[in-house]
């Protein structure tokens, strides 16, 4: 080794403790979000219900496409934002309505009540003629009715787009930084490993009766080891999900050309037309073919719902409807396709078993976007993410603590940095997402842009959060707690039962009703927002009385000392 | 000659060492994964792998890659330069070869 | 597919024998042996422990097939036995003798 040339590490070992430090400490607070946001998201329809009162009602099934969907589709037209935003990109003027259909398309999974439609059109003079303008409306199934797109949906619309992009939409700078986290994660998880020698013979080892620092190290072992399948595959499948399309879109730029070969291979062997053929046709009757392509998976075994449902190339004689069964019992996304042509309800193609690399990509990716019915694994999953969180958590508490008392004597005030950092990610999120929640039943129903308003309820309480934080972080300088954690504490614990409280007036859905009726995706939020309150109270009573302590001994450090 | 602590090296270019070194291992790394996942990606479709099912495998296989590498420069003792020189020449032949393969089937 | 209240059942069984597998492996440790009774144990009792303690996972794995589609009941294994692990160092962490139920042929330090 060449001494003085660089910073070298003395072992491999060496290494991995400096990266585990110092790449989770600056990903750490990306992290915890992506994970508790993440854990939430879980359960985003549910969360929705509770946003939205209007959709309260049971999950519906895909409904009839002649009585329901046909209509709403007609009715479907681009935001006037959505067009604005696609000006610069189209030679010419920009047409007043828009006929040409690329697709139209219905996904429902079984914990939908209202149905997301979606729609592309194609735009004369683009100057990519396969960018489309897109188009989204949310119906009621059981009448058509077009819900208010002012109405955000915290959970599907919020939380899960928070997880995976920081819902940092400018030129995908959030989808970057949360990938860029996910690798972090991963390199955290094998020099954690590399790190902790004796990972099974401490698999149990939590000891809280034991001097701070280690027992906060020994949950931080805890959490990280006994789920550490789940950490690494949510973050290596999060990577997965997303490499083709922002990561590493290898297939829409530097082998483009070898992507559209294979379209034309497939739209020729398949049977199903990649472009638009330029003549009108008209549509058959798709109720038709979606109740042969229900009687076409019952012969195969394997009867099941419509989970999508879609339309390509409408009123076009090149249109086919594409069917697919949803993949509720199991956990691939959707599946099975049986595909017919759109004006005639011709079958084209029943799609066959997927390939053994199709069927790994499949259980990689519904592992992880979760549309299947299994209760108990949707709670073990949120489990996993608040496990997840604990590790980051306890990472950098451990990080502050250990540093906290050297820093002091050193005048650093890096450790207060952390820590108000710390406390803003870890108690500062939940009283972010709690004032979302109160805000959402406060703001009158038919306010305008109300969405925008919780948005801003969000980040303005997790700014303040952070402000508080700093501002009492002083004693951290000073190798002590900040009162901040206690503080935040007792600001969930009084938020989450004011939420459950608010929920009760505005839409008159109290626990012994929801309970009573069993509608468990209301009586479940609530339930689990008085348990955070129980928490939050009891850790804030907890750090309260260590605080005491704390000081009483500062105290007696100062009376000994004069004595 | 380097081994004498009389003329060691500066703190400060030390630590810039050290930062080419981190830098080597994200964007370096970063290049020779794109690298090595078009190469793939060509490799399995001329094969006759489904692109699709090929883009998937060479991600996922692109992504561990990815992650070893990491790893193992932020570990490495080598110089900064030569790893600079390793991932982004390695990166540019894998990349090349993807083009090349593109050219001959498309 | 799978009859809801029989794959309830299923999925029940399956959480207690990873609760009880990984109950058994940690009892089967010295350190938490220690915790829990007082003193080491001897090799045969530790295998005592062992043994069953692996068997139990795996028959949990078992019990989660016979609940689900093998794609689901693979996840909810390694899942359950997270969450089995996490449960049995928290019984340590705060009462560890209520562990030593779960081997009862054990006996005490005098």
């Amino acid at each position: 080794m060449r001494q003085g040339e660089s910073i070298v590490f003395q072992s491999f070992r060496q290494a991995m403790a400096w990266l585990h430090t110092w790449f989770g400490l600056v990903l750490g607070f990306v992290l915890m979000a992506a994970f508790f946001f993440g854990a939430l998201s879980v359960f985003d329809r549910e969360i929705d219900r509770w946003a939205i009162p209007s959709s309260r009602f049971e999950p519906q099934p895909m409904p009839s496409f002649e009585k329901v969907l046909r209509p709403a589709f007609e009715r479907m037209q681009p935001l006037p934002a959505s067009i604005e935003a696609m000006r610069p990109r189209v030679d010419g003027p920009m047409p007043a309505h828009y006929d040409s259909i690329a697709y139209w398309s219905a996904y429902t999974t079984h914990r939908d009540p209202v149905l997301a439609l979606y729609a592309g059109y194609q735009v004369p003079g683009a100057k990519n003629p396969e960018e489309l303008l897109l188009a989204e409306a949310t119906i009621d199934p059981r009448d058509g009715r077009v819900l208010p797109n002012d109405q955000l949906k915290i959970g599907s619309g919020f939380f899960y787009p928070l997880h995976y992009s920081l819902t940092l939409d400018w030129k995908n700078l959030g989808f970057w930084i949360v990938g860029f986290s996910a690798l972090v994660m991963l390199a955290a998880l094998v020099s954690g490993v590399v790190m902790h020698r004796k990972l099974f013979r401490e698999l149990f080892t939590f000891r809280p009766g034991k001097a701070r620092l280690r027992s906060v190290l020994d949950l931080h072992n805890l959490t990280g080891v006994v789920a550490l399948p789940f950490h690494f595959f949510f973050a290596f499948t999060g990577l997965v999900i997303f490499a083709s399309t922002y990561y590493f879109p290898i297939g829409h730029t530097q082998l483009h050309e070898l992507h559209e070969l294979h379209e034309k291979h497939e739209a020729q062997e398949l049977g199903l037309p990649h472009g638009r053929a330029g003549v009108p046709a008209g549509l058959a009757n798709v109720d038709a073919m979606v109740a042969q392509a229900q009687r076409r998976w019952e012969a195969r075994g394997m009867a099941g719902d419509v989970g999508f449902l879609v339309l390509q190339h409408v009123g076009d004689a090149n249109g086919y409807v594409s069917v697919y069964r949803a993949g509720t019992d199991r956990i691939a996304l959707v599946g099975q396709g049986v595909h017919f042509k759109a004006s005639t309800g011709q079958l084209l193609r029943e799609d066959p078993p997927t390939t053994a690399v199709g069927r790994v990509s499949e259980f990689l990716t519904g592992l992880h976007l979760q549309h299947f019915r299994h209760w108990l694994l949707r709670w073990l999953y949120v489990f996993g993410g608040l496990a997840g969180c604990a590790c980051i958590a306890t990472g950098l508490v451990f990080f502050v603590e250990k540093r906290k008392r050297q820093h002091a004597r050193q005048g650093s005030q890096g450790a207060r940095v952390v820590d108000a950092l710390a406390v803003a990610t870890v108690a500062g999120m939940g009283v972010a997402v709690l004032c979302m929640l109160v805000a959402n039943r406060l703001l009158p129903e038919a306010l305008p842009a109300r969405g925008d308003w919780e948005r801003h309820a969000f980040w303005g309480a997790w700014l303040l959060s952070l402000l508080h934080a700093a501002w009492r972080s002083g004693p951290v300088a000073r190798g002590l707690p900040n009162p901040a954690w206690r503080e935040q504490a007792w600001a969930i614990a009084v938020l989450a039962p004011l939420a459950v409280l608010l929920n009760w007036i505005t839409t008159g859905d109290h626990l012994l009703r929801t309970l009573g009726a069993g509608y468990w995706p209301v009586a479940g939020l609530d339930l689990a927002l008085l348990v955070v309150a129980v928490i939050a109270a009891a850790s804030a009573r907890r750090l309260g009385r260590r605080a005491g302590a704390c000081s009483r001994d500062a105290a007696e450090d100062v009376e000994a000392a004069h004595a | 000659m380097s081994r004498n602590p009389a003329i060691a090296r500066p703190v400060r270019q030390r630590r810039l060492q050290f930062a080419a070194r981190l830098a080597a291992a994200i964007l370096g790394g970063y290049a020779f994964t794109w690298g090595f996942i078009a190469a793939a990606m060509a490799v399995l479709f001329k094969a006759g792998m489904e692109f699709h099912d090929a883009e998937f495998l060479a991600s996922a296989l692109g992504l561990l890659l990815f992650l070893a590498l990491f790893l193992y420069i932020v570990a490495s003792r080598r110089r900064p330069a030569m790893i600079w020189l390793a991932l982004l020449g390695g990166g540019a032949l894998l990349a090349a070869a993807a083009s090349l393969l593109q050219a001959s089937v498309a | 597919m799978h009859d809801p209240t029989h794959a309830g059942w299923l999925l029940a069984a399956a959480l207690a024998a990873c609760l009880a597998g990984m109950g058994w492996l940690a009892l089967g440790m010295d350190v938490h042996a220690r915790q829990a009774w007082g003193r080491a144990l001897s090799p045969a009792e530790a295998r005592s422990l062992r043994l069953p303690g692996w068997l139990a996972l795996v028959a949990g794995l078992g019990l989660c097939l016979g609940a689900d589609h093998p794609s689901m009941a693979a996840l909810v294994w390694v899942m359950a036995l997270a969450v089995s692990a996490l449960s049995v160092a928290f019984v340590l962490a705060w009462q560890a003798r209520w562990l030593g139920v779960l081997a009862p042929w054990v006996r005490r330090a005098r």
